[in-house]
């Protein structure tokens, strides 16, 4: 396999974009990146694109995003697909993209991860997440994500002890490191008296699944973020000079039972621990590795299982390393720097490839001052699709 | 000041009402939000507070806008029968205003609910106060309500389940547009109650110091580019 | 500090963009231009939104088609749709008012109701003989 590096990154502001079309959005998030690549006059250099997005169909009521994104871009003849994974498409598109560049197929790839789910009230835009639910065995209910997570969040609570309030001190970390993220969608920074020791936090901070509340779950964003990848024995490096390309060292992605109700042990999410492992042997490295992390916090307690199944800490003391500020901006392995989807947003389909770009931020030494992390060396990105039935695992590293 | 007779005749009849005991509430930013009533002399920085708004059709705040901007001009001006106006001020800004007014001793009619800072439920925070003032503190037995926009209808039809009088319609209407109404009656309230009312009583006194004069917001998130002075 | 065009109604015209860098004009809204690859910003904050120009007036059909099989939400028995072209070089796909087409005639574009969305009513290209 070809050795693969990303050499251009390119975000939208995340938030209520909805006042625009769909591939427009994405198609600004691709021009970022092209420009960050210093490509925009030779962007036909560019022989696949690949889109990541959920809703398009269902919301937007467009099909053939891949296609008409290359149009809006100019980049014809360029050859073009979508990638639909829940919200794990993100990193799945990464994945494929790098799967094609690195088997030898093509040379150059630019995945644009976009979603604009804000033109639809929240009732429509819960549904619209929940049809990643079992049509018969979960979805006719009105279950919805929420709920699972909720669930989930019970439990996790009942066997290791997790209080609300410790939870409620990793958003207010999260929404710390979202205030200086100029891309953020919530740059309101949440104090944990206001959110959990407040007299009045059953109108503040309301339950939504109990007990799972309001600043636990993610909000619902609109946004887009593209980032262009090119092998590195390739002669068209030639054209990225500009910015220091970061590796793709490791990629991995494993699925689990659709039905919560069918894992052994519904608290073990396996497909997380599967694609991190994965992606550790492609890369040849372990946990400890690991610099920095993003993972998938769509539901605050997934942020302290994940980093439990990937390997950081042993399963049910991540909420101890929260509590010593192990992973705050200065800590020892810093989480979601970036502010995480529960602070930076979530709009599905580009959650994944944000992740990615942070981790291309942060290696590169180019995030935001008081939000850099000290010479990292390798980052991991979680995109936790469905209810953990499809995960998606990259590493990146500084070449 | 002495009234003239003309003008006697032109203002309509007032029922004393209770003033609104100030509260404060802690938002999830850890600022505090004062509640409290407004004074008369303070209608120019609230009419000053809204006027920005009534060019800003998103979200309707054009006509949410420019309906309580006359409601509270009315008020002001002795046009406008029992109305009451509360107000949320952050650090002395103004960040929300709502106001009501009462057909009766019994039933009361909702007017606005208009939040200038976003992202921390203010207009959920303000609106459940001024219910809190027609059926608690005022002892009123219903409250008519009505929404013009989405976020209304969702934030008070479906998550206070309001008794929907839209069938006894035109019998029944709501004033704002004669159009068919809601209820929250104070069954129904005492059922939500514990849910929606925020805010701790008595306010220390340097909170309500600092929520004493009422400024207008600087900047406006609805109105990017807008800068208070520059027009 | 209000704008009250948003509350006239809508300017009955299609409209193709112009580049502010090298001039030329395209249709629909592109994000990079085709001829020199500068950017557009549809919110107008990081680069122009480019200038709007109406396009209008006389075009040549270059092909058509009687559609009976309409998607849901259309009524009528049939409708006739075209692609023309302008004397601009730009070309689109409109309906055709016009009974018995026949290619290479000489069309004037008009501007009407095309299709009824919720909450807005979409305005498209109408071709007709020139009257």
């Amino acid at each position: 396999m070809r050795k693969v590096s990303i050499v251009g990154i390119g975000h939208t502001i995340f938030g209520n974009l909805s006042d625009f079309d769909l591939v427009d959005v994405m198609a600004f998030a691709s021009a970022e990146a092209m420009d960050d690549a210093g490509i925009r006059k030779n962007r036909k250099i560019i022989d696949q694109v690949i889109v990541a997005n959920m809703g398009g169909g269902i919301i937007n009521h467009q099909t053939g995003i891949a296609s008409s994104l290359v149009s809006r871009l100019d980049l014809e003849p360029a050859m073009a697909e979508l990638v639909e994974n829940g919200p794990a498409s993100g990193a799945s598109a990464i994945k494929i993209g790098f799967a094609c560049i690195a088997s030898g197929m093509v040379d150059v790839v630019m995945v644009t991860g976009g979603e604009l789910m804000r033109t639809v009230s929240g009732w429509k835009g819960t549904d619209f997440v929940s049809t990643l639910l079992h049509p018969e065995a979960e979805y006719n209910y009105g279950l919805t994500l929420p709920a699972f997570g909720g669930m989930f969040t019970r439990l996790y609570m009942e066997r290791y002890g997790l209080t609300e309030r410790e939870l409620a001190m990793v958003a207010v970390k999260n929404h710390e490191n979202a205030a200086k993220n100029p891309y953020a969608h919530v740059t309101i920074q949440c104090t944990r008296e206001a959110i959990f020791d407040n007299p009045d936090v059953n109108t503040v901070n309301p339950y939504i699944a109990e007990p799972l509340r309001l600043y636990s779950t993610c909000p619902v964003s609109d946004g887009a973020v593209a980032v262009i990848m090119c092998a590195m024995n390739s002669p068209k490096m030639k054209y990225f000079k500009k910015k220091e390309p970061i590796v793709i060292s490791g990629v991995g992605s494993a699925t689990d039972t659709h039905c919560v109700h069918q894992r052994k042990d519904p608290l073990r999410l396996k497909a997380v621990q599967l694609s991190a492992e994965r992606a550790y042997k492609m890369a040849g490295l372990s946990p400890k590795d690991i610099s920095f992390a993003e993972l998938h916090d769509a539901f605050l307690v997934l942020e302290l299982a994940i980093s439990e199944e990937i390997g950081f800490f042993k399963s049910g003391e991540s909420k101890e390393a929260v509590a010593k500020g192990v992973t705050r901006i200065n800590g020892s392995l810093p989480i979601n720097t970036s502010g995480g989807l529960k602070a930076k947003g979530h709009p599905v389909g580009a959650t994944g490839v944000s992740q990615v770009y942070e981790l291309v931020k942060q290696l590169r030494g180019e995030a935001e001052k008081g939000r850099q992390v000290k010479n990292p060396k390798h980052g991991l990105a979680v995109n936790f699709g469905g209810f953990g039935n499809n995960v998606v695992t990259t590493i990146c590293s500084k070449e | 000041m002495i009234v003239n007779e003309m003008e006697k005749r032109l203002r309509p009849p007032q029922i004393k009402l209770k003033p609104y005991p100030p509260k404060v509430v802690m938002l999830a930013s850890g600022e505090k939000m004062v509640v409290r009533e407004v004074k008369r002399e303070e209608t120019g920085v609230l009419l000053e507070t809204i006027y920005p708004l009534i060019g800003v059709p998103k979200d309707f705040y054009d006509i949410v806008a420019a309906r309580m901007y006359a409601e509270i001009l009315g008020w002001y001006r002795y046009r406008v029968a029992n109305e009451f106006v509360l107000v949320g001020v952050i650090d002395g800004v103004i960040a929300g205003i709502v106001n009501s007014r009462l057909m009766d001793e019994d039933v009361g009619i909702s007017l606005h609910t208009l939040a200038v800072k976003r992202g921390l439920r203010i207009g959920a925070q303000l609106f459940a106060s001024k219910m809190e003032h027609h059926l608690e503190i005022l002892g009123q037995k219903e409250v008519l309500i009505v929404a013009e926009s989405p976020i209304g209808f969702r934030r008070w039809m479906i998550e206070y389940s309001l008794e929907n009088r839209e069938d006894k319609y035109p019998k029944i209407q709501h004033e704002l547009g004669g159009v068919p109404t809601h209820v929250l009656t104070k069954s129904l309230y005492d059922v939500i109650r514990d849910q929606k009312i925020g805010g701790q009583r008595p306010v220390g006194l340097q909170t309500l110091a600092s929520a004493d004069v009422l400024k207008a917001p600087e900047e406006y998130p609805q109105i990017p580019g807008f800068k208070r002075g520059k027009q | 500090m209000i704008d009250f065009n948003i509350y006239k109604p809508k300017k009955k015209e299609v409209y193709a963009y112009k580049c502010p860098e090298c001039g030329i004009l395209d249709y629909p809204a592109p994000i990079i231009c085709r001829k020199c690859g500068a950017r557009r910003d549809p919110s107008g904050v990081y680069f122009s939104s480019w200038e709007k120009i109406p396009l209008k007036g006389k075009c040549k059909l270059l092909t058509w088609s009687r559609v009976y099989a309409l998607p849901e939400g259309f009524l009528e028995k049939y409708l006739i749709f075209g692609i023309v072209e302008f004397e601009n070089g730009l070309r689109a796909s409109g309906r055709l008012l016009v009974d018995k087409p026949q290619i290479g005639m000489d069309l004037v574009a008009k501007v009407g109701l095309v299709r009824e969305k919720v909450d807005e009513d979409v305005l498209g290209f109408m071709f007709d003989k020139e009257d």
